[in-house]
């Protein structure tokens, strides 16, 4: 009995913000359905690159599907951090602007540091 | 008037997940974890863009020896032990954020499913940690 009124309600009434309606709860979920997918493809890269050296790291990421892959992997990572990072802040520090402001920084500049590398490498 | 004359300007509410009030229980542990296993990834996050930044330094010529200083933090004893701790949170917050789609779907509310679900999420997260760690070490992709 719990399950079937639980199902009715769940994905349509629950944690909707004033704000942004159900578009954060939505992308909390399709950004971890993303990454699942994404990091078992990491994870897997990861395996075979392992104790191969530098130039075998360097052509994996030299391929255009490989980079675009792991650039897309990075984007949807830092977004679903950024997103966890501020549930987290407002549960514990409701009313902080500068936590915020301090997790979106850093979200930024860890996103801006592997694009940069990825770019450098897949470019230069 | 949109409030009434003796509202209070701040209202105190108990900050999740009431830590205080809340007697333990297997998703209560689970819900935690989910959280601190989250915050740990922040680490591996970072060290996956310091290994595209040591490539990419290296590849560019800025720092040729980028990838070398890079390499000999991760395949330190260090190195490898922070790798283990990043890989336990990823698979324990995979099987966690697997539980918590199933329950976004309204399922496994019933309390024996729910606990049942936090066990088996944690189970199998330590299983595949274990599992991933035994592949590596016998096909001599880690060497201790």
């Amino acid at each position: 009995m719990v399950d079937s009124y639980l199902r009715e309600r769940s994905s349509k009434d629950w944690k909707k913000s004033e704000k942004h309606g159900a578009a954060e709860w939505l992308a909390e979920r399709w950004t971890s359905i993303a990454l699942i997918v994404l990091t078992g493809w990491a994870l897997w890269s990861a395996y075979g690159l392992m104790g191969q050296g530098y130039d075998a790291a360097l052509a994996f990421l030299r391929l255009p599907l490989n980079a675009g892959l792991m650039a897309l992997t990075f984007v949807i990572t830092v977004w679903h951090t950024y997103m966890g990072l501020n549930a987290n802040v407002l549960d514990y520090f409701p009313n902080s602007r500068l936590i915020k402001l301090v997790s979106f920084i850093f979200c930024l500049l860890l996103l801006i540091a592997a694009l940069g590398g990825l770019f450098l490498a897949f470019k230069v | 008037m949109t409030q009434p004359p003796n509202a209070p300007k701040a209202v105190y509410r108990p900050l999740s997940p009431h830590l205080q009030v809340w007697r333990f229980h297997i998703t209560m542990l689970t819900s935690i974890l989910h959280r601190a296993t989250g915050l740990a990834l922040v680490v591996g996050a970072v060290l996956v863009a310091a290994w595209l930044v040591a490539i990419g330094l290296t590849a560019s010529g800025c720092c040729p020896q980028a990838y070398t200083v890079f390499l000999s933090f991760a395949a330190s004893p260090f190195g490898l032990f922070i790798w283990f701790g990043l890989s336990l949170a990823g698979f324990i917050h995979l099987t966690g954020g697997i539980r918590h789609l199933i329950w976004d779907m309204g399922l496994g509310f019933e309390l024996k499913s729910a606990n049942a679900l936090s066990w088996w999420g944690l189970v199998l997260g330590i299983a595949l940690t274990v599992g991933f760690w035994a592949v590596l070490l016998a096909t001599g992709k880690v060497v201790l």
